[in-house]
């Protein structure tokens, strides 16, 4: 049995590591994406091996289910067209490599492999080990750690205020962005207008936002 | 029982957590893209709750401190990634002297 | 199923904390209902909330108190902070409530973040627990990358916002790092837990590297925060970016929280390893100082100029941090209290002259050259008056709040043993000097560059005049501020 865990903690091991080179080198900045995805998904079953069920969930739901959506959301907004062929890394990437290949072999490994852990004597045979699980987290945040919960709730209330605030702004200043309905609307309007329709230049539709405002509720 | 405390020592998962770190570390450095930089801090963040909850279950697996822990830096990990995308779109945008069409064929 | 009983909550140790924090909440709400055209409403209201929380705070003088299971303390230190972070506040809105308008950015949302801003202040004032203080960091941090993007007409704006969320989330990924590695090698993440752990048992070298390693981490990620040398890089261009009141704000509010936090974790955490971290930070205070005074000397557009000058200045608060630390209580005390009476001085002497920016600043241009404060006696005497006091403030000439806090902070050093340091740091504040009092000749002496003509609004004249006036009162009177800090050291060592 115990092999088997060892066996699956190395599997895992692997897939946490090897997604995240890929997702730190990969030149398609979707592709480290879909990497980041895929090592999320590693440190999700290591939760569960380490028998933290609820923050395995959590890691799945939050990383896996929210962070990277919306990551993904800004890569195809913002993508432009030709950025696959730009150089995705800063020409001087190999300096940024010696800062965390010392840092991981000068102070991390040392200390953690020379440091004596003076971990508890293990549970008498027979008996399971005292685990705290959703329980006993739930509890703690209504008990100990009822500040930090509510510091994390202001947290996320002025997160979402922050990026509403930053991402809709008004729209009279800066000329916005058609939907799509909108936009079908505007070129059928404009081809009944000018008959041997041309497809309609994109500038064309850029420059009358009266029109595009008018049919917006 | 079987039980990782006793199949994989701590050390193994401690250098683990710190080798994402510095992967991590190496993407948030090494990125010209802004959310190639965001998706390194992604990864030091999640070696962070590694190390959190590999203390938890190893040293004291009856007190929630590493957990609950953990869990606040998912939600800090998830505040900043929203203001943060949130910000990129909004400087795509004004770079762009927006191109309705364009933005909104990537949609549709 | 077990009932859940929330423990008793002593309201006293949160009760600043909540009014900022639930008038924020209600202000939010409050703000639909208000038309566009008076959105200035919610800025006056927003005033009145600080100026509720800072009354708030005055029976609580003399209170010593935890609550939240330890993890919130009001002691003297935190109160006093407290009251500077609401007065830093309520000058930073007064200057935004005409900038705002003029500059085409105003919406309500930005005061209700302001306040939230200084909810996390003080957050990391009262924090006792190495979570409050992840928590307070990362919540006053996410608001100022909003704030500091809230310039939207200016790309610069937006992109500095950027640019300071990256470094901060970075700097952030540092810091939970370090506590996580403290929490592993203490087994606790209460800040006087560690200390008492750490004074307890006598460390192996391992445990030590090991507990060094997290400390150091959390003071790579403080060090981001404060703009401290060598990672400062960002400070000038997002000081730059941001909205002028938001820099003010960014170059006060949040450099004074960080170095409150900073100064509480190594004092009351870390204080039996001073003779490892005194000399790294004293290195660290030496080079802040070089970059940030070398880097001001050169420069001919004012608002990087006081970017430089405000990364200068934390190497001086951290010379009062690390003889904060000093093991002979003498030199400690000295720490403590220079720390608080420079924080002080500074936060009314930097305001002051982001003020005089904000007053020259027109609508869509920049008014940040040199040139453009020449001849500002002639032009408009009062806002030259004001200026100057605060550039002999920054340059810590007498007779100006800045003198006292320079004075406080170099007897500090040197009752801590660190003379050489000293004689550094004098030597550069003289050369510093310098640069400042080219602002100064520039106004008095050079002809104007150009007329131009100068709006000016009544709250911003009131910030202005109470922002300068604290730098003279500061100068001229410094026994209460000195009485008030000389209280506070109990607080923070005991």
């Amino acid at each position: 049995m115990n092999t088997l865990i060892t066996v699956l903690f190395l599997i895992f091991a692997a897939i946490i590591l090897a997604s995240a080179i890929m997702t730190v080198t990969v030149k398609n900045i979707v592709h480290a994406a879909l990497w980041l995805i895929s090592s999320f998904f590693g440190v999700g079953a290591l939760y569960l091996l380490m028998e933290a069920e609820f923050l395995g969930v959590a890691q799945v739901l939050i990383y896996v289910g929210a962070v990277s959506i919306l990551i993904l959301f800004a890569i195809m907004l913002t993508r432009d067209l030709e950025g696959s062929q730009n150089r995705q890394l800063t020409p001087r990437w190999w300096i940024a490599l010696i800062v965390p290949a010392a840092l991981f072999s000068l102070l991390i490994v040392p200390t953690v492999m020379t440091h004596a852990w003076q971990l508890p004597p293990p549970p008498p045979a027979g008996q399971p080990p005292a685990i705290s699980g959703a329980q006993q987290i739930g509890a703690a945040f209504m008990r100990e750690y009822l500040l930090p919960f509510e510091v994390a709730a202001i947290l996320l209330t002025v997160a979402m205020i922050g990026a509403i605030v930053v991402a809709f702004e008004e729209r009279e200043r800066r000329r916005r962005v058609l939907t799509l309905a909108e936009q079908v609307r505007l070129r059928q309007r404009q081809q009944q207008r000018q008959q041997p329709a041309p497809r309609p230049e994109p500038a064309a539709t850029a420059v009358q936002p009266s029109e595009a405002t008018g049919s917006e509720t | 029982m079987p039980s990782i405390t006793e199949a994989v020592p701590l050390p193994w998962v401690l250098t683990l957590a710190g080798a994402l770190f510095c992967v991590g570390l190496f993407g948030a450095l090494s990125r010209r893209n802004t959310v190639g930089i965001l998706l390194g801090i992604e990864l030091m963040l999640n070696a962070v709750n590694i190390n959190l909850v590999a203390f938890w279950r190893y040293l004291e697996p009856n007190v929630v401190a590493g957990q609950t822990f953990a869990l606040f830096v998912i939600t800090v990990a998830a505040a900043e990634a929203a203001v943060g995308l949130a910000m990129i779109i909004a400087i795509y945008r004004a770079r762009q002297t927006v191109n309705a069409d364009e933005v909104d064929s990537l949609r549709g | 199923m077990t009932e859940i009983i929330i423990p008793p909550i002593d309201w006293r140790v949160a009760a600043q904390l909540s009014i900022i924090f639930g008038w924020a909440s209600v202000l939010l709400v409050i703000a639909l209902f208000v038309p566009r055209s008076r959105t200035r409403i919610i800025g006056y209201l927003a005033i009145v909330g600080v100026i509720v929380a800072a009354v708030a705070g005055i029976p609580l003088w003399g209170v010593n108190a935890e609550t939240f299971s330890g993890m919130l303390r009001l002691d003297a230190y935190s109160l006093t902070l407290n009251w500077l972070f609401l007065a830093s506040t309520a000058i930073t809105i007064a200057l935004s409530l005409d900038y705002l308008p003029r500059q085409g950015i105003e919406r309500s949302e930005y005061y209700v973040l302001v306040l939230f801003a200084t909810g996390g202040m003080m957050l990391l004032a009262q924090g006792a627990d190495l979570i409050i203080l992840f928590l307070g960091l990362e919540l006053l941090s996410i608001v100022l990358y909003v704030l500091t993007g809230f310039a939207y007409p200016r790309i610069a704006s937006e992109e500095a916002g950027m640019k300071y969320l990256l470094i901060g989330a970075f700097a952030g990924g540092f810091v939970v790092f370090g506590i996580a590695l403290l929490y592993g090698a203490t087994g606790s993440m209460n800040l006087r837990a560690i200390g008492e752990t750490l004074a307890r048992q006598a460390l192996t070298p391992e445990e030590r590297t090991y507990l060094l390693a997290g400390a150091a981490l959390v003071v790579v990620g403080f060090g981001y925060k404060v703009a401290m040398a060598p990672f400062h890089m960002w400070a000038p261009d997002v000081y730059e970016g941001a909205p002028t009141p938001v820099t003010g704000l960014l170059s006060v509010g949040s450099k004074a929280a960080g170095f409150a936090s900073l100064l509480r974790f190594l004092v009351e955490a870390l204080a039996g390893e001073w003779q490892i971290w005194a000399p790294v930070l004293a290195a660290l205070a030496i080079a802040t100082l070089a970059v940030g005074n070398i880097g001001a000397l050169t420069q001919q557009n004012v608002k990087r100029m006081l970017a430089y000058s405000s990364i200068g200045h934390a190497g001086y608060i951290l010379f009062g941090v690390i003889a904060a630390g000093a093991t002979d209580g003498v030199a400690g005390q000295r720490g403590v209290e220079s720390v608080l009476l420079y924080l002080i001085a500074y936060t009314f002497t930097n305001l002051g002259a982001f003020g005089v920016l904000i007053a020259l600043e027109q609508r869509g241009e920049a008014a940040w050259d040199m040139g453009d404060l020449a001849g500002l006696w002639n032009r408009r005497p009062w806002l030259a008056i004001a200026m100057a006091v605060c550039m002999l403030s920054l340059a810590g000439i007498p007779p100006t709040g800045g003198f006292w806090g320079k004075l406080y902070v170099f007897t500090a050093a040197w009752l801590a043993g660190m003379g050489w340091i000293t004689v550094i740091g004098v030597i550069i504040a003289a050369v510093a000097a310098f640069y400042y009092l080219r602002i100064v000749a520039q106004m008095f002496m050079a002809e104007p560059a150009r007329e131009a003509p100068l709006p000016m609004d009544r709250a911003l004249r009131v910030g202005l005049t109470l922002a300068t006036l604290g730098v003279l009162i500061l100068g001229f009177i410094p026994t209460p501020a000195i009485d008030l800090v000389q209280r506070v050291v109990l607080g923070v060592r005991g």
